[in-house]
């Protein structure tokens, strides 16, 4: 679940920062267009990853109710961290990407 | 109604959402609380041992007290110990007087270590929660009822909702706070999305619950009229054999888990029931554990002769839209959840609270703006204040003290379950009163204090009542004891918050309205 | 909302009356024939067809709880439920017709 929690948070965010004013809050200036299709992009891509971290270590039963569980969490946790502190917003979404590739690895 | 599709959705959205907003709020506070009751249950009767052995021991146990004392009953039921419930109850149910009524029922909590019985304070527990959500204190079948319909209209304002909302996906991450009725809308449309799937699936689910009851059409048409047909298909492992009138002598029913287990590939035991235990046609139905599935499977049960052992019944393999209907039953049950996911559980469910609590705010501070220059508020609208406090802050102080009342009243007292439940409603009532006497925003903030207070105090009295306190259980490990001493200090904290914010923002209202008349500042000064 | 609510025309309360029934009884009443028809008509089960049926049902019942206030007059409200009311009946009614 884990792993689900880090590539949600981060596609969240991916996600968010592609949205014109939310790329303004967070970052200062609006996006170009090629930084909101990547952003995009990114955001679908780590979600979906997410979505396969939650189904291959537990099954499709259990593992979609994780992946639904996670992504609610992961949504009211960022919108909560911007609102408060747009900083530790980015910097959690840079973290939970770096730390992606070790929990694989963990996962074994 | 004339002026367009989404604004015709939003005045259902507030309408629905108003006339049931207070009914579905209990509903969906009282649901949350219920993800926990075993762990509520525990705290509220802290005497009872919470360890267990092996469950063949335990039903080995079960049985000889059953024999001893329940010789003649027509129905025995047990509940195997579980890791969140590690408790052993008994249940015998002797033949009702009239065949279609409920016969009487007795319950008992033995040790899973000897088997006897064991006295925790007579309470019902997270089991009072639990029942509420459904059946609302009502009489059968008229609660479940009146939650059914409410769970249509929770879903007709959903759907109302999302409709009306026209920057579902702009406003996604969108949360100004320090804005007044924007901030309140951006916080119920916040709770209300980013948590859209876990609304979506509970109030569905709800539905399809009690969906043999509320819409039997179907059932009607296809069977003729015999419903009793329809149950024995769909739940095979209610066809038991009648009482042959022969007495038989029931064999030991610890051995019966193993092959259970084995028919549902390694699948647990969760409890049995045992039919006319004297009799030569007994019958025991080993219901599965639902712990180990997300699918509630409505067939799992497994049926053998009680004397000779012969198997009856087994498991049939689900139909998919018998699949489906148990997934909905196993998501919104939440029985498979593990301490990770039942807390997330926890926390949707008290998103949903919030967002059907900040939809009853938002209905009201809308249309108390608009009557704010002329200082009086129509009886409408102070109706609809009024009750507004008693189901939101009102229902939390009734929570907070139905706690108190268990640690307060005398353990020996006869009917203190009873009396427990009484002193939630009793205080739920009076909430409802002081909201009428003391205006508004005093009303708030003095309920919500109280509130805050009763919790915050909990865990103090705890410690003074019984020898479970804080100390004790954080050093044993006892996580459901001591988990509930933290949430309800951690809750309290939260609600003198929310009082002190409410009397805050009372007094900026003054500050900001120098030129208000004198009317309106004593409506404020409250 | 506009004005005080006082000040609402008996014609204007008695025509979200008249939606607020058309969605509660007859919304209740399509959903119902509309899961009898589905019951008679999926080449499943008994049981599984019943089961279907059921859970359906919900989602037609939102359906016409919408309509109800979504259309633009109270009678077409009515209308919107009467004429589904009677094809899901005819439709149930020829299932039973085959069946016996």
């Amino acid at each position: 679940m884990f792993l689900a929690l880090l590539l949600c948070y981060g596609g969240f965010t991916a996600l968010c920062l592609s949205m014109d004013r939310h790329h303004a809050e967070l970052l200062g200036r609006k996006p170009s267009a090629r930084r909101r299709q990547a952003m995009k992009l990114s955001g679908w891509l780590l979600l979906a990853l997410s979505l396969w971290a939650a189904v291959s270590s537990t099954g499709w039963g259990l593992g979609l109710v994780e992946w639904f569980a996670v992504l609610m969490l992961s949504a009211l946790l960022l919108v909560w961290l911007m609102t408060y502190r747009p900083r530790l917003a980015l910097a959690l979404a840079g973290l939970s990407l770096l730390a992606s590739p070790v929990a694989v690895f963990a996962k074994g | 109604m004339k002026e367009g599709f989404r604004q015709a959705m939003a005045w259902l959205h507030t309408w629905a959402g108003l006339i049931f907003g207070w009914l579905l709020f209990a509903i969906f506070l009282t649901g949350t609380l219920a993800y926990f009751k075993d762990e509520i249950s525990h705290w509220m009767q802290p005497e009872v041992p919470a360890r267990s052995l092996s469950s063949e021991a335990s039903l080995a146990l079960a049985q000889h007290y059953l024999e001893q004392h329940a010789a003649g009953a027509s129905r025995w039921l047990i509940d195997l110990p579980d890791a969140r419930e590690p408790g052993l109850s008994v249940r015998w149910q002797q033949a009702p007087a009239k065949p279609g009524t409920r016969g009487q029922f007795t319950e008992k909590r033995l040790d899973p270590q000897t088997g006897a019985e064991v006295q925790g304070r007579d309470t019902r527990g997270g089991e009072f929660f639990y029942r509420f959500h459904f059946q609302l204190q009502m009489p059968y079948p008229w609660g479940r009822w009146l939650s059914t319909i409410a769970a249509m209209v929770m879903f007709v304002a959903l759907i109302s909702g999302i409709i009306t909302h026209k920057k579902i996906f702009k406003d996604f991450f969108t949360f100004r706070p320090r804005k007044g009725q924007r901030s309140w809308l951006d916080g119920h449309n916040a709770v209300g999305v980013l948590v859209l799937p876990f609304h979506l699936m509970i109030t569905y689910s709800s539905l399809v619950i009690f969906m043999s009851m509320v819409m039997p059409a179907s059932i009607l048409a296809a069977y003729n009229g015999d419903v009793e047909a329809f149950y024995d298909e769909v739940f095979p492992a209610s066809n038991t054999p009648d009482m042959a009138g022969k007495p038989g002598q029931l064999a030991p029913l610890a051995p019966l888990l193993e092959r259970a287990s084995e028919l549902w590939s390694g699948g647990r035991t969760g409890s049995l029931t045992v039919n006319n235990s004297g009799d030569a046609n007994a019958s025991v139905i080993l219901a599965r554990d639902g712990a180990d599935r997300v699918v509630h499977d409505f067939g799992s049960a497994v049926t053998f002769n009680g004397v000779t052992g012969q198997l009856l019944s087994a498991t049939p393999k689900q139909a998919m839209p018998m699949v489906i209907a148990g997934s909905f039953y196993g998501l919104h049950m939440g029985h498979f959840a593990g301490p990770v996911l039942r807390w997330l559980y926890f926390m949707c469910g008290l998103a949903g609270t919030a967002m059907i609590g900040t939809g009853l705010v938002i209905w009201l501070g809308k249309r108390q703006l608009k009557h704010a220059k002329s200082g009086v508020m129509p009886f409408e609208l102070r109706l609809v204040e009024v009750l507004n406090i008693a189901s939101l802050s009102g229902l939390m102080v009734a929570v907070a003290v139905f706690f108190w009342a268990n640690r307060l009243l005398p353990v020996a007292m006869a009917g203190r379950a009873d009396w427990e439940v009484n002193s939630f409603f009793i205080v739920w009532g009076l909430s409802v009163l002081h909201a009428v006497v003391r205006r508004g925003r005093a009303a708030w903030v003095e309920q919500l204090a109280l509130t805050a207070l009763l919790f915050c105090a909990l865990p103090l009295l705890n410690a003074l009542t019984t020898p479970y306190h804080l100390g004790v259980t954080l050093m044993q490990g006892d996580w459901a004891m001591a988990g509930f001493d933290l949430t309800c200090l951690g809750s309290g904290l939260f609600f003198a918050w929310t009082a002190w914010k409410m009397q805050r923002a009372g007094q900026a209202g003054i500050a900001t309205r120098p030129r208000a008349k004198p009317m309106l500042l004593e409506q404020e000064a409250h | 909302m506009k004005g005080k609510i006082t000040a609402l025309p008996v014609s204007y309360r008695l025509a979200v009356t008249s939606r607020v029934l058309a969605a509660v009884l007859g919304g209740y009443l399509v959903a119902a024939l509309a899961s009898v028809s589905l019951t008679m008509w999926l080449p499943l089960a008994r049981g599984e067809a019943v089961v279907t049926g059921m859970m359906t049902s919900f989602l037609v019942y939102l359906v016409a709880v919408l309509w109800c206030f979504a259309c633009r007059s109270a009678w077409q409200a009515w209308f919107g439920l009467i004429v589904p009311s009677v094809v899901l009946a005819a439709v149930s009614g020829l299932a039973y017709w085959m069946g016996h």
